[in-house]
């Protein structure tokens, strides 16, 4: 790995974001004491769990997808690259649910602290599972139209990369924001 | 005394305990970079002037290093700085030890751009002018009202930051009397340069009839022109933010009145305090401290005047 | 001087070089060289807006209760003159000296990402004008170029100064990671056959590791900044004291990005000074090994060094004494480095050319920088001289007689590589006089008024202080003669750009690869590499015929004549 460029760019890019979303995450641990109740009361962590669920095997079906590339498999390449997009957009809608229920409850950016590190915290991890979408429909669309080595190997590791990068994030802040009532 | 006259501070002019502890290690800290600069400093002009290139010279002998120098160069430092973390623990605890459960004789809460004091123990509340009994361990405890100050008179030790939401302490013991001058010293914006500290170190005694003095509450006014003074000062926003012992003025949001007759200055610096000062400051306060709080309250000169006699007047 | 480089190419001038004719071909460029070149010009054209600025704070500062510009302006200029330097000016012309060099250095056609490289210098230079606009846009920002909250909340200071300071730094620092990014890829994969980490040029080496610092150092910035866009644009509560929100977390997000930044301005220069003091002495650099270590070293330690910039916060004796201790012995591994550039010295055939004056003054300088910061790490005396003219002085001592000496130091070493021409050395010699005399002038007696009790960002101060007058003015007139040594130093530019002495391949007789092609580089870089057996491949072609080879125990197996190409682009 070390000795191409691009999966060295995306290992680093995926360094730096991890530093970013720890930032993010510390400050949500800080003022946890003022907002932990607010958590405890507003928020579904079975729904959002089975969301999540959604969000995890996208990862599993990444992989595939990379094997099934370095198979040359393009049938194969073809429908998991969709799978895994179809549940990246599956946990996306649950978060977009997840949010229109708390806002209706009136609990908004603004409202709180609470409202405050939650919107943050898991609107930027939303942003960065959107930008993931997109790297994998440009995969997804060079295998349906691209050339016959499209796409390539490297490129599909790097994205792999993004894409489990944007779940282990996930996996820590659900931990953390979610599951945090029951320690 | 104002902005025109003021007297030297310095952290070495120590006027108490604290920043007598901290002139030692000073010192000491100074002789350790002096000689550590001397040495590279005195080891460079050798080099410059031995090795300089000289014609004939041929290349120079491609040394690449020597284990145990390198060592000892890393080693010797390592030590020094061990030293001084030492030393540097020493004068921490000595300065600025665990306050427990002890209460605070002074509470300093700084607001943008004037220091407002607290005695907590006799009920004392003033603004701008600290008065402090010598010889005697105190604990100042130091708040902000609204963004990030500092707490610092150079000749008392160290600073302290006054951060809102965050109550921090300052330890000082006094060793002799005199006024000590400081500074606000975290940038907290427009007049963040006009925002001084005068802090009166004076005999316990001194202190104590003090005291009684900022406890009393002044009489009404009988004069004409004060009672005037009065009416306009209770009728206008003058009250929105000032208090006055003794009068419906209760407001906290600026420095309490009650005893602007014993300070020095107006402004927190920026004024002397006499007749001429004071009327034009309440006329228009922007126009000598542009961006502080108190409005231009848009009275002409005789209510001002007024104004300034009545407060000239509480004694 | 010229047989390694076997190139036929007769141009030895940047300005006839037939590729870079033209604004578009530059305004186009994925160049390294010419993405560089474009790096530090405009570098040093914000070192110019920014010294400006420093003018005019010297002005006010020149008497006391000066009304030269109200408190208003100040407190803008004094803002922007500390984006400026640090943003504007030092991170790309640290980025600028990075990209150009390294791809030559390590024997490579480009950088890993040629277009993530224009990429980052165009976003530097929008985000630039963007924070300028802020002087039309409804006034400049006016909270310190560290922004402390909560005055930067909307609430105490209302006008979009500081969203444009946020958002521009946002921008900027996105171009930023992307370029530390793009020189790590680069240094890991695209080095010539032969060359092994341990054979990289030192400069290299501290690029390496500044880069890392960089790429996790700015995130925390970023979360920092976006935290306070979303307080003053969104109304959330993360340092407003009112709400719960929390001042020091601020500080904390801060100055967590803030220290390593420090060591991201200042390693570069280390690395500078590290190519030219060997060759100016004739001697290889000493103690290489214990450099390297020393670099990595400070990279770890400056990630734990940061609240030492809070000791007056009220943090509590635990936590103050970590950072004390941390902060100490961080100047552990930077003392190696000045012990071992001094040994380098020693022994040597010394060349004071300009390049090696200002190598010379950069570790005086910084050395009394660097025990202006121990004295720092040694809380109760921080508790006196936090906040004070103490630390102006610490922080001019370190990036201006430190860093700013060093790369100016490279510029007089590598201006001839990279235009052709050289510059000339009188002019040099009178720059280097008058910079020091009026650095230090300007810079040493702001230790003094710290001890004195002035306070840093203040307007004026009063009357009736014999000291702090004297020193003040002392201080402006000063800077006046530091000023017109700047305006030598670019005049020297302009005028050896047209009219210097032509460098030819290597004027110095300096041993690494970018000495090995023409100056200025053929847009493709090489023609043909030497082959690369230690830090210094030219040297060992020259010595090759009466020394064994340098540590070719470590056989690496390679043929560098056997066809292998330079760093190629697939």
């Amino acid at each position: 790995m070390i000795k191409n460029r691009v999966l060295v760019g995306m290992i680093l890019f995926v360094a730096s974001e991890s530093i970013f979303f720890l930032m993010l995450v510390l400050a949500y641990v800080h003022f946890h004491n003022v907002t932990g109740a607010t958590a405890a009361a507003q928020l579904d962590p079975i729904k959002t769990g089975l969301f999540s669920i959604a969000l995890f095997s996208s990862s599993f079906t990444m992989w595939l997808a990379e094997i099934a590339r370095k198979k040359e498999n393009a049938a194969l390449v073809r429908l998991w690259l969709f799978t895994t997009i179809a549940l990246g957009v599956t946990f996306l809608t649950g978060q977009g649910i997840e949010y229109a229920r708390l806002l209706m409850n009136n609990i908004t950016i603004s409202r709180d602290l609470f409202g405050s590190t939650f919107f943050t915290l898991t609107g930027f991890h939303g942003f960065h599972v959107l930008i993931g979408l997109l790297l994998l429909l440009l995969m997804f669309g060079l295998a349906v139209a691209g050339r016959k080595d499209e796409p390539t190997h490297v490129g599909m590791q790097s994205v792999a990369i993004y894409w489990h990068f944007v779940d282990a994030v996930w996996l820590v802040v659900f931990s953390v924001v979610y599951l945090w009532r029951y320690v | 005394m104002d902005l025109n006259n003021a007297q030297t501070s310095s952290i070495f002019h120590f006027a108490t305990e604290q920043a007598r502890s901290i002139v030692d290690l000073q010192i000491i800290n100074l002789v350790i970079c002096l000689g550590l600069f001397f040495t590279v400093a005195g080891l460079i002009t050798a080099a410059a002037i031995k090795f300089r290139q000289r014609p004939g010279d041929g290349e120079p002998d491609q040394s690449e290093g020597h284990l145990k120098l390198e060592i000892t160069w890393t080693v010797i430092p390592f030590l020094i700085f061990c030293f001084l973390g030492v030393m540097t623990g020493i004068v921490m605890y000595k300065v600025n030890p665990p306050v427990g459960k002890r209460q605070p004789d002074v509470i300093v809460n700084a607001h943008q751009f004037w220091w407002e004091y607290r005695y907590p123990k006799s009920g004392v509340v003033t603004a701008n002018e600290l008065y402090l009994p010598e010889g005697e361990d105190l604990l100042l405890e130091i708040r902000a009202a609204d963004v990030i100050h500092s707490f610092w008179v150079p000749d008392f030790g160290q600073k302290m930051d006054a951060v809102p939401g965050h109550p921090n302490n300052l330890f000082l013991k006094p060793t002799r009397p005199g006024l000590f001058i400081g500074q606000c010293s975290e940038y907290c914006g427009a007049q963040h340069s006009l925002m001084r500290i005068m802090a009166n170190v004076v005999s316990p005694q001194e202190f104590e009839t003090w005291t009684q003095s900022q406890l009393k509450v002044p009489a009404a006014p009988i004069d004409q022109t004060a009672k005037h003074g009065e009416e306009l000062f209770m009728s206008k926003t003058c009250v929105q933010c000032h208090s006055i012992a003794g009068t419906p003025a209760k407001a906290q949001v600026a420095p309490d009145l009650t005893h602007i007759c014993d300070r020095k200055t107006i402004g927190d610096g920026v004024l002397a305090n006499n007749s001429d000062n004071l009327t034009h400051w309440i006329m228009n306060a922007q126009k000598f401290k542009p961006g502080c709080f108190m409005p231009n309250m848009r009275l002409n000169e005789s209510d001002a005047h007024d104004i300034a006699v009545y407060l000239e007047n509480l004694k | 001087m010229t047989e390694a480089s076997g190139t036929h190419r007769p141009i030895n001038w940047l300005a006839e070089i037939p590729e870079y004719q033209g604004l578009w071909s530059w305004v186009t460029s994925i160049d390294h060289k010419q993405l560089g070149i474009m790096y530090i010009t405009s570098a040093l054209f914000f070192f110019l807006i920014g010294l400006v600025l420093a003018l005019m704070m010297r002005i006010q500062l020149m008497v006391p209760m000066n009304h030269f510009v109200s408190q208003d302006s100040y407190n803008q200029i004094f803002t922007m003159h500390g984006t400026t330097m640090i943003f504007l000016m030092g991170m790309p012309l640290l980025f600028g000296f990075s990209v150009y060099l390294v791809p030559l250095m390590i024997g490579a056609r480009d950088m890993a990402f040629p277009r993530l490289n224009s990429m980052g210098f165009w976003v530097y230079i929008f985000g630039a004008l963007m924070l300028y606009f802020s002087f039309m846009g409804g006034g400049a920002p006016a909270a310190g170029w560290f922004s402390y909250a909560p005055l930067t909340e909307k609430g105490f200071l209302s006008n979009p100064g500081v969203d444009y300071w946020a958002l521009s730094l946002l921008v900027i620092g996105i171009g930023s990671v992307a370029t530390g990014i793009n020189l790590i890829a680069t240094i890991l994969t695209l080095r010539a056959p032969g060359m092994t980490l341990q054979r990289v040029p030192l400069f290299v080496w501290m690029m390496l590791t500044t880069s890392f610092l960089v790429v996790l150092s700015f995130p925390a910035l970023n979360a920092a900044i976006i935290m306070i866009l979303f307080d003053r644009l969104l109304n959330t509560h993360f340092f407003s004291p009112a709400h719960g929100g929390s001042p020091l977390l601020w500080q904390n997000y801060f100055w967590f990005f803030g220290h390593p930044e420090v060591y991201i301005l200042i390693l570069p220069g280390f690395g500078v000074v590290t190519e030219v003091i060997p060759v100016f002495s004739r001697k290889t650099i000493y103690g290489a090994g214990f450099l390297a270590a020393s670099t990595v070293a400070i990279g770890f330690l400056s990630f734990g060094v940061w609240m030492h910039h809070m000791f007056a916060t009220g943090l509590g004796f635990s936590v103050l004494y970590v950072f004390a201790l941390s902060s100490l012995f961080i100047a552990v591994p930077t003392g190696i480095k000045v012990w071992t550039w001094i040994a380098t010295m020693w022994g040597g055939s010394i060349r004071f050319s300009t390049a090696m004056l200002f190598a010379t003054a950069f570790i005086i300088q910084f050395t009394i920088g660097g025990l202006s910061g121990v004295t720092f790490a040694v809380i109760p005396l921080d508790w006196q001289l936090t906040d004070s003219y103490f630390v102006v002085a610490h922080i001019h001592y370190v990036l201006l007689g430190g860093m700013m000496f060093a790369m100016i130091s490279g510029i007089y070493y590598w201006f001839p590589k990279v235009t052709g021409r050289m510059l000339s050395e009188k002019l040099g010699k009178w720059h280097f006089w008058l910079m020091v005399l009026g650095f230090n002038g300007t810079f040493l007696g702001m230790h003094i008024l710290g001890v004195f009790g002035m306070p840093r960002r203040v307007w004026t101060y009063p009357y009736g202080l014999p000291v702090v007058s004297a020193l003040n003015l002392f201080s402006s007139l000063s800077a006046f003669v530091l000023a017109g040594s700047i305006v030598l130093f670019f005049w020297n530019m302009a005028h050896s750009f047209v009219k210097g002495k032509i460098a030819g391949d290597n004027p110095w007789e300096a041993w690494t690869l970018e000495w090995a092609t023409t100056s200025p580089p053929a847009p493709e870089n090489f023609d043909r590499l030497p082959p690369v057996y230690s830090r210094r491949p030219l040297w060992d072609l020259t010595h090759a015929a009466q020394e064994p080879k340098p540590a070719a125990q470590e056989s690496t197996h390679t043929e560098p004549d056997s066809g292998s190409e330079p760093g190629e682009q697939p």
